[in-house]
This record gives C-alpha cells, structure tokens and sequence, in this order.
C-alpha cells in the first residue's frame, strides 16, 4: 500500500506537470490533425521558449514581456520549419528535425551556457499573484484555467474563416489553394501557432522550476503523441471540441499513468522506451489485428 | 466582383507553350503556342484524345502551372504569374476526382463556407451563423439530394455525385469570372453524370456564367454549351460555334476524330 500512498501523494505534483505538458500536446495535435502536416519542431520549441524566458528575466524584463517573447520566438521557430518544408520541398517531418537540430545551437547562445538558475528573479507566476507559487491548489487552478482558455481559444479560432482556412488546408490542400487560401500563408501560420504554444509551455516550466536547460526538450515530443493517443481514445474526435480537448485530457491522464507506473517500481531511465512502445502499439494496432489496411497510424 | 465590359474576353490564352521534361529523353510540348480566346458566357466544350493538353491548358488558365512562355488573361488582366491561391479571385474549378473537389473532413456547410470566401480575405468572423446557414441550404435544395437538411454531414460521407454537386456548388458560391469543369462527370455513373450535369446547366445558366468544360463523353459535347473546341498535340484544331456547333452530330465528332488528320479537323 506504501506504493499507492506514495503515488497519492503525487497527484496534485503529477496534476501540475500533466497540465504544462498538455500545451505541449495541443501543440502537436494542431499540426496532426488541423493541417495534416506532421511536424516535430516541439522538441526545440519547447527549450527555445525556456531559454528566451530566462534570458529575458535575467536582464530585468518583466515576465509577462519575457513570456510573449517566449510565444513569439515559438511563432517564429515554426514558421521556419512551415517554410523549409513548403519553400525548399523538405518533408515537414524531416523540416522539424532541422529546426530543432539547429534550435539546440540557438538556444546554447540564447542561454549562453547549458543552464540558467532562475531563482530570485519576479516570475509570471509571481506577477499574477504571490500566493501561486508556493501553493500547489493554486497551481493547478492556475494552470487549468490557461489550459481551459486555451481550448476554448482554439475552438473559437477553428470556427472563424481564418480557422476553417487552416482546417481546408489540412483537409484538401489540393481544394483549398483552388478556393483562395495561400498554402504557405496559412501553413506557416498554422506551424507558427502550434509552435507558439510549445514556445509558451518551455517558458512557463522555466519559471515554475526555477531554471532553464537546452536539455529540457528531450522526448517532449513523444509524451506529448503519447498524450494525443490516450486523449482521443478518452474524448474521441467526433466534434471539433472533443479533438481539442483530447490531448489536454490525454496529457493529465498520461502524467498520472505514468507516475503510477514509476510509483509501481519502473526504472525512471525505462520510462521514456515504455511510453515509446505504447505509442506504437497503439498506432499499429488497427494494422496488427487487421481492421485496417490503408493510410498511416497518425 | 464588379461587372466587366461585355466585349473584354473572360478568357484570352496568347502563344502559351509548354514542355515538360525539358531537356530529357522524354521531353515532350504538351501546349504548343496554343491561343484561345473566351468571350463573356461563352460556355465552351473542350475534347481531344489522352494527351492532346486539355488539363494543361485548365492548369495553365487556373494557376497550377505556370507557361514556358505565352500569356494569361483574365478579364482582361495579365495573370499569368499569379499563384493559385491569387487567381481563385476569378476561377471556380471542379476536379474530375470527387475526391478533390470537396474537403471531406469538413462538413457540408462547412465546405460551402470555405468556398464562400473564395477570393476575399478571411478573418475573424465565424464562417457560420445563422444567415449563411439558412441561405446555404437555400442554394442546396433545388438540387433534390436531400443535402439541405443534412448539412453538419461530413461531405466524406457523401456519395460521388453529391460530391461532385457540391463541388459545383462550391465553385460557383461566389460567382467566378470563369468555371473551369474538368471532366467534372467522369468518375461517375453514367446516371449520377446525368445529374450533375442537369446541375451544371442549372448553375451556369442561373449564375450567368462563362465556362470551360473538359469532356471525354462526346453526347455530351454536343448536348452542352454554344462552342466546342477539340484538341490535338497541344493546340485547339477544331472550333466550332453558333449554327455549326448546333448542328454537329456525335458521328461528325467520332470520325474526324478517329480517322482524321489535322489539315481535315482544321477545314472541317
């Protein structure tokens, strides 16, 4: 019982973690599913967003500035890999390995060395109110509130012109050029969003931990896919809201999943090979058995 | 779109050439110095064999391809750099795979939506509410597929003609400056193909419009439209019109295209 006590005691922790990582998913839901352009920049992205953050913070800029600029670094980082895919023909998976490859250089001289320590400097969270970052109820409602507008946010935009642009063009991007919709215009928009919502999530976690790392990244990207999986399988994707809920359901569910697992004596080092398993055991399931033939898992 | 002068040709193609594969073994002129000029509601039938460069010519016209050399006018306006997504402005343009021309994980009302922005710039309005909904399955109805009342449907779950009616829809939402059908018909069953083109006479003659319609069923040649151009080796060798595109049998059509020359179709 010691072992479920121990991953009780964890949960509102998990919850908090769960909550940051699922801006992440939402970022890799949007290029997945909107646009149907695959895309992998979260994995930099998200230490980008750290790095501006902590670089900003530790020349006296106000957080809410060093948050933005967090966001719009992401913006930008995507929209270089939306445009090395479309403009250089490079396949959009392939393009955000690039960006992040190069990303790693970038953020070292952003940060200037490997690590920043944050504590002492005044903190978004620390803005808002100083009882958040002391208390963790106050963490989670903060951090379900950001995650609850950002759903409805999202929703909102989907549902505008603007929105239903991106989703033609992730639905046909033969139909939607055809029907005025520049492809680079809004691919990269798309990518740049997503991107900026990474770009947010790394900035957010530096200030909640106290320090920025360009090592912070590291497997983002499949716990975030894992999140996507275990939120649609929860929510489904009937209704344009079930698929943005889904990876802000899937994130939480997953963090507590996995703390449970650590909790049940997993070797923490194991944890990234388990959730790499599960993911493609639930990509290629509907192959294994045979119910489908056609098309790719994600 | 404002009204242009009725004597400004909708369409006028000037010494447009290409070739593909370039330089290759396999370098081959698809449209070669091909002119044509539409004028305003022309509604033009284009046949030729495989090859002959009918497609060539509507990507050329609609902007996926871009001419080695020549001119595109559109309304009288030089457009022959213009990206796709620029000349949508003035090109409504159904593909012959249903497939294409509708986006399948968007809903009926939202495929009609997307396409009613076509050529304007979107923002951060809803695409839908209640005007356009109602005024959607207004549009809808006449076609009797019973769409008008299904139209939070995914148009994935359609069947090809409703597809390809929809798509029609779709391109004519905002009336274009040109419809361009590319064998909009031919993935179909020769019934369902019966329909969507009663819808296509509909439209075209409702919304007043000039368009450019690619076939390969030749009844239907002579059935639609007041011009009928046919192609070979990419350039129009036939052009008829008036009294003489009226009175062109399928016959006619079938053996100067089977056993004829070139100098033949062109004195026909």
């Amino acid at each position: 019982m010691d072992i479920l006590t121990l991953f009780w005691n964890l949960v509102p922790v998990t919850l908090v973690q769960g909550l940051i990582y699922s801006l992440i998913a939402l970022a890799i839901m949007i290029p997945f599913r909107v646009l149907s352009v695959p895309d992998l920049s979260s994995e930099g992205v998200f230490p980008l967003g750290a790095a501006v953050t902590a670089a900003l913070l530790t020349v006296g800029a106000h957080p809410l500035v060093a948050t933005l600029a967090s966001v719009a670094a992401g913006f930008l980082a995507g929209m270089a890999t939306a445009l090395i895919h479309l403009k250089f023909k490079v396949h959009s998976l392939l393009a955000g390995i690039l960006t992040v490859t190069m990303l790693w250089s970038v953020n070292l001289r952003i940060l200037g060395k490997p690590n920043a320590p944050l504590f002492g400097f005044e903190t978004l969270y620390d803005w808002v109110s100083r009882a958040i970052f002391p208390s963790l109820a106050l963490q989670i409602l903060f951090f379900g509130v950001l995650a609850v507008t950002l759903i409805l946010a999202l929703w909102w935009l989907l549902q505008t012109d603007l929105g239903l642009g991106l989703r033609g063009i992730g639905a046909n991007p033969h139909l939607a050029p055809a029907l005025g919709v520049s492809l680079v215009a809004y691919t990269a928009g798309g990518l740049g969003l997503a991107s900026g919502i990474s770009g947010l999530a790394g900035s957010l976690m530096a200030q909640l931990q106290g320090y920025a790392d360009v090592g912070m990244g590291v497997g983002m990207l499949v716990n975030g896919l894992a999140s996507v999986i275990i939120g649609e399988a929860i929510t489904g994707r009937g209704t344009l809201l079930r698929q943005i809920s889904a990876p802000v359901v899937g994130a939480v569910v997953y963090y507590q999943l996995s703390s449970l697992a650590l909790a049940l004596g997993l070797n923490p080092s194991d944890l990234k090979l388990v959730t790499g398993l599960f993911v493609l055991l639930t990509i290629g399931w509907p192959y294994l058995v045979g119910r489908k033939v056609t098309g790719t898992g994600l | 779109m404002s009204s242009t002068d009725s004597s400004t040709p909708a369409l006028r193609l000037d010494g447009i050439r290409i070739t593909f594969h370039a330089g290759t073994p396999n370098e081959r002129v698809a449209l070669d110095d091909l002119g044509l000029v539409v004028n305003q509601r022309d509604f033009v039938v284009v046949i030729g064999s495989n090859g002959a460069g009918k497609s060539t010519m509507l990507n050329v016209i609609a902007g996926a391809l871009t001419p080695d050399s020549g001119q595109v006018e559109l309304d009288g306006r030089n457009v022959t750099q213009l990206a796709v997504h620029r000349r949508a402005a003035y090109i409504g343009r159904v593909f012959q795979d249903p497939m294409l021309g509708t986006a399948p994980a968007l809903s009926i009302e939202e495929n009609l939506a997307l396409a009613g922005r076509r050529g304007q710039r979107r923002g951060f309005g809803l695409a839908l509410n209640a005007v356009n909904r109602k005024r959607f399955a207004e549009i809808l109805a006449p076609f009797g597929l019973g769409l008008d009342t299904r139209m939070r449907v995914l148009a994935g779950k359609l069947s090809g003609g409703q597809r390809q009616v929809l798509a029609l829809l779709m391109a004519s939402l905002r009336k274009p400056r040109l419809l361009l059908l590319d064998e909009h018909t031919a993935a179909l069953d020769p019934g369902t193909a019966e329909q969507v083109m009663q819808a296509t006479r509909r439209i075209v003659e409702e919304d007043e419009l000039t368009a450019l319609m690619i076939t390969h069923n030749m009844q239907q040649a002579i059935d639609f439209g007041n011009r009928l151009l046919a192609m070979n080796a990419g350039r129009v060798r036939l052009d008829l019109a008036g009294q003489a595109k009226r009175d062109v049998t399928v016959d006619d059509l079938v053996q100067r295209f089977a056993g004829a020359a070139d100098h033949q179709l062109l004195h026909a």
